[in-house]
């Protein structure tokens, strides 16, 4: 059984990010570090808002990317990467998703949202709410995935996007849920063997 | 917001050299040098048929070619199209007016440490012209 990471585009690009939005140069390390280190292997999702508004784009909320071409769209990237997933989930591999909490599209624990908003960006007046959802491109990934009759699996987010970010403590957040799954693997390996 | 510290690089990787193998670990950590380098990733998918994947690769691949960015590709000796999907990928790249990336392959079985040496070599020698920089990277 392989231990597979289904990660963000730009936490391994961070070109793809918005304007004034990349925190790191390219790969963002200490996620790659925390992975690798506990023995996952990396799949990279593609970036839905690159491939849709560009790599010029300005930042958004949830509320401005939720219109039927943009679901339309994060659908076809779903069906593009979803068979490289189905076939870990079939083989019996363990996957976990790394998204990025804020992001109106890759939010997994949290996106942005701001339903009036729109017009020009104006910052640092513009403000939004960090509320508890999926961004777009996940909701729809997940939908793709279930309509394949595979699991959910179990996610979190890389915090980049939640306003102040807080490198020290996102490496934190994210080892505490990888060492969770790794805690939680013996018990998971008795169930299967009781069955 | 802090300042945006993008590396404008980019090279494209076969899953192969992301995820290599247990025996294959004396072979260069090609992640770890771009990272080093400050060049992001643009992962390829093992072998098989990709054909939506790739077409969705290479979407990005243009996007990023006509706005600034540089890209190039590494690829691994001994897999077919050296992990690359040249054969699919490059059509697909040219019907959207993109000139190909640069390649570099990393030979299997050579010495681990001029490997190293020479991809950080490739990887430093490629970027946009200056010009072209100015015009994009402000």
């Amino acid at each position: 059984m392989r231990k597979v990471a289904l990660v963000a585009n730009c936490l391994l690009n961070q070109n793809a990010k918005v304007c004034e939005g990349a925190n790191y140069r390219g790969v963002v390390s200490p996620v790659v570090e925390s992975l690798r280190s506990r023995g996952y292997e990396l799949l990279q999702l593609p970036c839905p808002e690159l491939a849709f508004a560009g790599v010029r784009r300005w930042w958004a909320v949830y509320e401005q990317y939720d219109t039927p071409a943009y679901r339309a769209h994060c659908k076809r990237l779903a069906q593009a990467i979803a068979p490289l997933i189905e076939q870990h989930l079939r083989r019996g591999d363990e996957l976990i998703l790394i998204g990025l909490d804020g992001s109106p599209s890759t939010g997994v624990r949290f996106t942005s949202s701001k339903p009036e908003w729109g017009g020009r960006p104006n910052r640092p007046q513009d403000d939004w709410e960090i509320v508890p959802r999926r961004g777009i491109w996940i909701e729809e990934l997940e939908a793709e995935l279930a309509r394949r009759g595979l699991p959910a699996i179990p996610a979190t987010g890389w915090a980049l996007d939640m306003g102040r970010f807080d490198e020290a403590g996102s490496r934190s957040d994210l080892e505490q849920f990888l060492d969770s799954r790794a805690s939680a693997a013996p018990a998971r390996g008795k169930r299967r063997a009781a069955k | 917001m802090t300042a945006d510290r993008r590396g404008w690089r980019m090279a494209l990787v076969p899953d192969a050299l992301i995820n290599p193998p247990p025996r294959a670990r004396a072979a260069p950590d090609v992640l770890k040098a771009l990272e080093s380098s400050g060049h992001g990733v643009l992962q390829l998918p093992p072998p098989g048929e990709h054909g939506l994947l790739l077409a969705v690769i290479a979407d990005q691949v243009a996007e990023y070619a006509h706005h600034g960015y540089a890209v190039v590709a590494v690829g691994l000796a001994g897999r077919p199209d050296d992990g690359l999907h040249w054969r699919r990928l490059a059509p697909l790249l040219r019907r959207r007016r993109v000139a190909l990336p640069p390649r570099h392959i990393i030979r299997a079985g050579a010495d681990p440490e001029d490997e190293e040496l020479r991809l950080a070599a490739f990887l430093a020698a490629h970027d946009l012209p200056l010009e072209e920089q100015r015009r994009w990277r402000v």
